[in-house]
């Protein structure tokens, strides 16, 4: 999911130093000092205030760039942010902790992190899975970041399985998301990104969609969960990524995961159907309330359009989508969608659902061999779109009041 | 033990000389009968009687008859043995019958075998599992939960006992809690193929659940705005509105207008018919007009609001009806009266009148949500006879 920036406000940003070099020594000078009080053994109102100076640090981009260069500082802070100890004074550990999820957001900071310390994701799973760590939270959103990218993911995947021998040692992770009772302290909702990057790898995959057990079908009602738009979307974007295996498609459409309904609950508003209208649709979406809301997050809703239509790569997949009723879900939410660039999301899957069937040979869509020029022609096409929606965007930006009647959402 | 005569074998005689022992014990047989033998027309009767051939057991065992289980049965449940192996036994029949489908006495078997107290929680558990699964087999759905719950407290992993239980919650309709036991059980075995079909059937039947639930509330909504509408539309109208019940009437008083008005709704209409508006905020009433002359009535099921009585006269008496006996019963000369209870005075009512413009007369009110109109021919003797002696108004 997008980027976690945690901690006070950023300012550092566009400050240009007369002389980068200078700045580049005082900073050095400064961490040098900094780094005696982030020691374990420090005192702890001093531990809290180095904590907090090197959180304002991490604000600004090339402080935190100098932070990284500095392999001992980060060390301290990651055993700051992680160790186990019997009680470290609140505030030190927290702001360690989020110093760390600002540096991580920054990918070309990863390699620097794994390299001072490169048991990082491990330790970092540790304190997120422990039911009584308060800081679960913030170190789950570092986990978040570093796993955007393929080298922490990998790691990440092999500190997992580690945890379980013989088992891929997501369970924990999916258990632990779909409680979230879990850490009373900790509201845990950045394992949803988490579990997104993940299943970004084909073996978090299979074990997400394993017929003999019972892992998909509990992520489920989480697209329901309105008390997080982080753990919402990871949800989804995890379920997306699941999508994209078409041999499981027949499965995860069938009555062992329904996956159906759920991705177009989100996508349904209160608007009336009628009987006949209404029977055609699946359990779920009938008789829904005159107050239901529709996702609020346009990026949440333009993931499930995109499951939708990964959904229908395969010609037995388009008729189970068709058949169990997404066409009327879909219309009503194109007259809603307030987004251009979702609206044209919908739009396409509308088109795959009432257009004709593909010629043969073109049954799964996903697997279809592109010619060259008709690539080309596709891309340009594509480009033309995108011009457009950002026409339209900035249409949209520039006259709000009159557009303020049309996009809000009833 | 086995019943019987015996015959020993004399071991005084030398081997040698076995051979006119045996001579001598068959000899034997030529003079005496074998009485340990069975009786040729009871043999079936004596076979079922030795243990080891019976092929089912007494169920209450009586010594006299049949001492040789009684002797069987106390040496099984000797007070003497440990309880654990005391209550081991009494699982073990508890199964038997449980196998034979006698749930009941399995039950018994198995309360039996836990008041033994025995300090084996494995063993308890089994006890507690399999008493809740021959509760289950009975029916009695809610003493099958709270025994697995025990199981489970003794031995959480105990996967027979989830599993139980998550069937219970099922039969009890509580198809959240279903899915709760299941996800505990797959917890314990993530791939136990019970508990997943169990869990897809449960979460479908929960989800079904809710959609009924949405659906009857939403055609309490439905029937809460039209009576909303219905409320409105003859507050608009300035109707007066009495209750059956009471006998009151409440002219402005909204609030008891509406109970009056739920009231009328909903009790059952003789013939069936209700107060309707349409989709131009018309109203059709339905009207039961009576003909004193001949103790007869007529029901007009939907009598629009602004159509005239005469309309509805000439349809109805187009041929005059059967209990018309003078046949004088024609639309012309028709006259129609309501009565106002209260004061025990009549309005006749002109019939080229609207039903609304009557109904808006401040001396009529409307009982059960029914109004009543009084029908007789004008010139008759009967017309004459009815309005004698009463004040008669005209409406207008």
């Amino acid at each position: 999911m997008g980027e976690t920036k945690v901690g006070p406000g950023v300012s550092a940003d566009g400050v240009a130093p007369a002389d980068s070099h200078t700045l580049e020594a005082s900073l050095e000078a400064e961490a040098a000092k900094l780094l005696p009080f982030l020691e374990p053994a420090a005192r702890a109102d001093l531990q809290a205030a180095a904590a907090q100076h090197v959180l304002a640090m991490t604000g600004s981009k090339p402080c935190r760039q100098l932070l990284a260069g500095q392999a001992t500082l980060l060390r301290a802070l990651v055993e700051l942010a992680t160790a186990p100890a019997p009680a470290p004074a609140p505030a030190p550990a927290r702001d360690a902790a989020r110093a760390l999820v600002n540096l991580a957001a920054d990918p070309d900071l990863h390699e620097s992190l794994l390299a001072a310390e490169p048991g990082l994701p491990a330790r970092l799973l540790g304190r997120v899975l422990d039911p009584q760590w308060p800081w679960a939270e913030e170190a789950a959103a570092v986990l978040a970041n570093l796993s955007r990218e393929p080298g922490p993911c990998a790691e990440l995947m092999e500190a997992l399985a580690a945890a379980e021998p013989g088992e891929c040692g997501l369970e924990r992770l999916v258990c632990a998301l779909c409680r979230p009772d879990y850490n009373a302290r900790a509201p845990l909702h950045y394992l949803g990104p988490i579990l997104s990057n993940l299943s970004q790898r084909p073996v978090a995959r299979a074990f997400l969609l394993d017929p003999d057990r019972c892992v998909v079908q509990r992520l489920l009602p989480l697209t329901q969960y309105s008390d997080s738009s982080v753990r919402r979307g990871g949800v989804v974007g995890t379920l997306r990524n699941c999508c994209f295996e078409h041999r499981h498609h027949e499965w995860l459409l069938g009555p062992e995961v329904d996956i159906l309904p759920f991705l177009l609950l989100p996508l349904a508003g209160p608007e009336e159907f009628s009987e006949e209208e209404m029977d055609r649709l699946p359990v779920d979406l009938q008789y829904l309330p005159s107050d239901k809301q529709r996702e609020p997050d346009a990026d949440i809703r333009k993931m499930l359009i995109e499951a939708i239509m990964l959904l229908t790569a395969t010609a037995s997949g388009r008729q189970q989508v068709r058949d169990q009723g997404a066409y009327l879900i879909l219309r009503e939410l194109h007259t809603w969608e307030p987004e251009p660039d979702v609206r044209l999301a919908c739009e396409k899957l509308i088109q795959v659902l009432i257009g004709d069937e593909p010629e043969h040979g073109m049954e799964n869509l996903l697997e279809v061999q592109v010619p060259e020029d008709v690539e080309q022609q596709l891309q340009k096409l594509d480009l033309q779109e995108q011009e457009e929606c950002q026409r339209q965007q900035l249409e949209q930006q520039l006259a709000p009041d009159q557009q303020a009647e049309d996009s809000t959402p009833t | 033990m086995v019943g019987g005569q015996r015959t020993v074998m004399d071991p005084s005689q030398p081997d040698a000389a076995s051979d006119d022992a045996m001579d001598e014990f068959l000899e034997k047989f030529r003079s005496q009968p074998y009485r340990g033998g069975f009786h040729e027309d009871k043999w079936e009767e004596e076979f079922e009687k030795i243990p080891l051939f019976m092929k089912t057991a007494p169920s209450e065992i009586n010594a006299k008859e049949n001492p040789d289980l009684a002797c069987l049965q106390s040496i099984i449940f000797d007070e003497e043995r440990s309880p654990e192996e005391q209550a081991k036994t009494y699982k073990d029949e508890g199964n038997d019958y449980f196998k034979g489908k006698e749930y009941k006495k399995a039950v018994v078997s198995y309360t039996e075998g836990l008041k033994k107290k025995c300090n084996n929680p494995d063993l308890n558990a089994v006890l507690y599992t399999n008493r809740a699964a021959a509760q289950y087999y009975l029916g009695n759905f809610r003493s099958a939960l709270n025994d697995v719950t025990a199981a489970k407290k003794l031995k959480p992993c105990h996967l027979k006992a989830v599993v139980r239980g998550a069937l219970c919650h099922l039969e009890l309709k509580n198809f959240a809690e279903a899915v709760s036991w299941c996800d505990e059980g797959l917890q314990i075995d993530a791939k136990e193929k019970k508990l997943l079909e169990l869990r897809a059937k449960a979460d479908k039947l929960k989800r079904t659940e809710q959609r009924d639930i949405r659906k009857a509330k939403l055609k309490e909504k439905k029937e809460q705005n039209k009576n909303e509408a219905l409320l409105q539309a003859i507050k608009a109208r300035n109707i007066r509105l009495v209750s059956e019940v009471t006998g009151k009437d409440d002219d402005s008083d909204s609030e008891s207008l509406g109970e009056v008005l739920l009231d009328g709704l909903s009790s059952e209409n003789p013939y069936g018919a209700r107060l309707s508006i349409d989709d131009q905020g018309k109203l059709s009433w339905p009207v039961l007009f009576l003909y004193p002359e001949y103790a007869q009535s007529d029901f007009i099921s939907a009598f629009h609001e602004d159509a005239r009585f005469i309309d509805h006269l000439m349809m109805m008496f187009a041929e005059t009806p059967s209990w018309d006996l003078e046949q004088k019963y024609c639309p012309d000369h028709l006259e129609v009266y309501f009565e106002d209870e209260d004061r025990a005075e009549l309005y006749c009512v002109p019939p080229k009148t609207t039903l609304l413009r009557v109904l808006q007369n401040p001396r009529y009110f409307v009982k059960a949500l029914t109004p009543v109109f009084l029908v007789c021919v004008g010139t008759s003797p009967f017309c004459k006879n009815f309005l004698q002696g009463r004040k008669v108004h005209q409406a207008k």
